[in-house]
């Protein structure tokens, strides 16, 4: 079941990245918010911090790498300044070079690369805690105009995200964990949640097709929704057909 | 010769061989694949492991920078690079239950700890700005939280009991916004999978995407 389903999700996204068909898709304000943010640091003379989070490779990692390529395009184009700090776990290690490869190729694209700063992509540590202890330092040292803070933080992001708001930054993040979201919600001027960071890259993209790709997400949400339903009634009814179906 | 392997193509063909060689055993029993996909994942540990070098040197390269501007506390990045030195030298003596776990213990766990601490007090002035009661919703967020903060943390000796009500909060609401949120995020993270295996979100292998 899990194979023909993944199987389907393939034909689906190919179906829609080939057909160019522009399917309705909502907005998604935390996503919209990140020009402005990067317009606003460009005018106000602030960098632009923007953090993927300190776990390895996983899926939100990948996210945030898409929405930093965005982002470093975008400060490229404005001539406004990027810090991207790395760090905070050993499987972060393996994402620095991908993070400062994506920032330099951004400033390269734009044809601006002298404007590249290497300096300002420093791996702070491997710990989780020095790791925030050097973000929030450097937050309130350059008080930058804006924070996106996506991709896999903890515990840590509290504590950016509250720093961030303090020194009057335009605070983006993404709510990556249940227990993380509520008071990320509180504590940021936007806040992407759920499908909404691995949505981003597509989504930034100017591409229609790549935005229609985004369509099977809806599609796969309705089933969800439709099978929840029928499983509860049916479940009422003493069958756990729903149960077998999914578990095999 | 780095030019080919940089290139878009050679790069989404090895993460497609990649993929199957991992996602192929979880629905198909091969022991071949199984054991060649066994195999991979170390490769890619011990790759990872690796990446410790560049992160010494982006810190040093970093770290001689600062020293050589004098910026306000370049001094913090001299005694940054003569840990990293000292911890090298400890743990490559086969000190580490020594001076090694000394400075894990007595210094990298408390100043951790006291970091962790702060949280609290983050959580405090986020509350304070956000439990305005601005309308019915916000009321009802407030009073929502004061249940759940007195199921949590109840006043010594003051007998309000509010347990069934905040386990039925968190049993029900908690639980489906939670499961609601799981959902679809799964479903996302399996659609930008799709994206990035056929190669739409390029930016992932460190290529930029041209517009």
């Amino acid at each position: 079941m899990g194979l023909l389903l993944d199987i389907a999700v393939f034909v689906i996204v190919y179906y829609y990245l080939k057909s160019g068909k522009i399917p309705y898709v909502r907005r998604v304000a935390g996503l919209d918010a990140i020009e402005e943010a990067v317009g606003r640091s460009a005018e106000m003379g602030k960098p632009v911090m923007s953090t993927i989070g300190i776990d390895g490779f996983n899926y939100w990692t990948l996210a945030a790498l898409t929405i930093l390529d965005h982002v470093a395009r975008d400060c490229a184009k404005k001539g406004c300044r990027i810090l991207v700090p790395t760090g905070g776990s050993d499987s972060s290690y393996i994402v620095r070079p991908v993070a400062e490869e994506i920032v330099k190729n951004a400033y390269k694209l734009e044809g601006k690369e002298e404007d590249y700063r290497p300096e300002d992509l420093p791996f702070l540590s491997g710990q989780q805690y020095a790791y925030t202890g050097g973000v929030v330092g450097i937050i309130q040292r350059t008080k930058p105009g804006a924070c996106i803070m996506v991709g896999g933080h903890h515990s840590e992001a509290m504590n950016i995200a509250e720093t961030s708001n303090m020194a009057g930054a335009l605070t983006i993040t993404s709510g990556t964990y249940m227990g993380n979201v509520a008071v990320l919600a509180c504590a940021s001027d936007y806040i992407l949640i759920g499908e909404e960071t691995p949505a981003a890259g597509a989504y930034l993209s100017k591409d229609p097709a790549q935005r229609a790709s985004i369509r099977c997400q809806d599609i796969y949400k309705g089933i969800s929704i439709a099978l929840i339903i029928l499983g509860t009634i049916v479940l009422n009814f003493g069958s756990n057909f729903f149960i077998q179906l999914l578990s095999s | 010769m780095s030019q080919i392997l940089r290139s878009k193509e050679l790069n989404l063909i090895a993460m497609f061989l990649a993929f199957l060689a991992v996602f192929v055993p979880y629905f198909v029993n091969v022991p071949a694949l199984d054991v060649f996909s066994t195999k991979l994942i170390t490769i890619t540990a011990i790759t990872t492991a690796f990446t410790l070098l560049l992160a010494i040197y982006s810190q040093f390269r970093r770290g001689f920078d600062f020293v050589r501007r004098k910026p306000r506390g370049w001094i913090f990045k001299v005694y940054m690079m003569t840990a990293i030195l000292l911890m090298l030298l400890f743990a490559l003596g086969g000190l580490e239950t020594g001076p090694y776990h000394w400075v894990m213990y007595a210094i990298i766990t408390p100043l951790s700890s006291v970091n962790y601490g702060i949280l609290a007090f983050y959580l405090a002035s986020t509350c304070a700005r956000a439990f305005k009661a601005r309308n019915t919703k916000s009321i009802l967020l407030i009073l929502t939280s004061l249940i759940m903060l007195f199921y949590q943390a109840p006043f010594t000796g003051v007998y309000v009991n509010l347990g069934p009500l905040g386990i039925y909060l968190a049993d029900t609401f908690v639980m489906a916004a939670g499961r609601m949120f799981l959902i679809s995020v799964t479903v996302g993270a399996i659609v930008f999978g799709v994206r990035v295996l056929l190669g739409q979100e390029p930016s992932v292998l460190g290529i930029g995407r041209e517009e």
